[in-house]
């Protein structure tokens, strides 16, 4: 018999805040769908007059978190179940949750600069 | 000694699909909104060098634009299924659907949803394109 793991104490959060998110998601969703069908037509010329709209511009920054966060919580439930190797278990999680953080905060700044000169 | 019966003997049903095809878009948007966000950065700080690029009529590049409009495709209808199976998923949570026949169709009612919102969608961006 394997040893039973002992209880990391977090293991209800991680699951209400992913219903959380996945709620927050529901509008953005519909918001990305309707934008991008606008921008797709020539995203070149299109994207700095896109996001100078003060309401694209936090729409986006939020988008781009909200689904980032909801991305990392469900990915480590993917690498929960599917690396047996507690120490590699975690090194993924935290490899996610660095890629995560990461690219929000680029995209962010990005967004920005582009909401700024646009 | 008797076995778990494996993988491959199990029949293909739709809750099992849907839950697996559930994973697999998850995986799949998570790649790529860090491709895209990545893509906003590059973008942001290399408008002139974005500009300036020659357009080549090699194959490699048309080979290239069909992968993209495939992939595109393929993201769009990850997203809709994403979206409408987790909205079922949210349903579940609070204890709605779960009767085997009301999940068969729902299962079902995601599928085709998804396929279609995926052809309007193919066909809003020929029409914004062309018209």
């Amino acid at each position: 018999m394997s040893k039973i793991a002992p209880s990391t104490k977090t293991g209800s959060h991680h699951w209400l805040m992913q219903r959380i998110s996945a709620i927050a998601l529901l509008p953005l969703i519909i918001w990305l769908v309707l934008s991008f069908v606008q921008i797709v037509q020539d995203p070149q010329s299109y994207l700095p007059i896109f996001f100078a709209y003060p309401l694209n511009a936090i729409m986006g920054i939020l988008l781009i978190t909200t689904s980032l966060y909801h991305g990392s919580l469900g990915l480590r439930v993917v690498i929960e179940d599917y690396i047996t190797n507690k120490i590699k278990m975690h090194f993924y999680i935290m490899l996610i949750n660095f890629l995560s953080i990461v690219t929000a905060i680029s995209a962010v700044v990005a967004i920005i600069r582009l909401h700024l000169i646009g | 000694m008797p076995t778990s019966p494996h993988i491959q003997i199990y029949s293909w049903s739709l809750s099992s699909l849907t839950s697996i095809m559930h994973r697999l878009t998850g995986i799949l948007l998570y790649i790529s909104v860090i491709i895209i966000s990545w893509y906003i950065v590059y973008y942001t700080y290399q408008i002139g060098a974005l500009e300036s690029q020659e357009q080549c009529d090699c194959p490699i590049k048309k080979a290239m634009d069909i992968l993209f409009i495939c992939a595109s495709i393929a993201l769009t209808f990850s997203l809709y299924f994403h979206f409408i199976n987790g909205i079922r998923h949210l349903f579940w949570d609070i204890g709605k659907g779960f009767e085997k026949k009301r999940a068969q169709l729902n299962g079902l009612l995601v599928i085709v949803t998804a396929k279609i919102l995926t052809v309007l969608t193919v066909i809003s961006v020929i029409y914004f394109n062309y018209y």
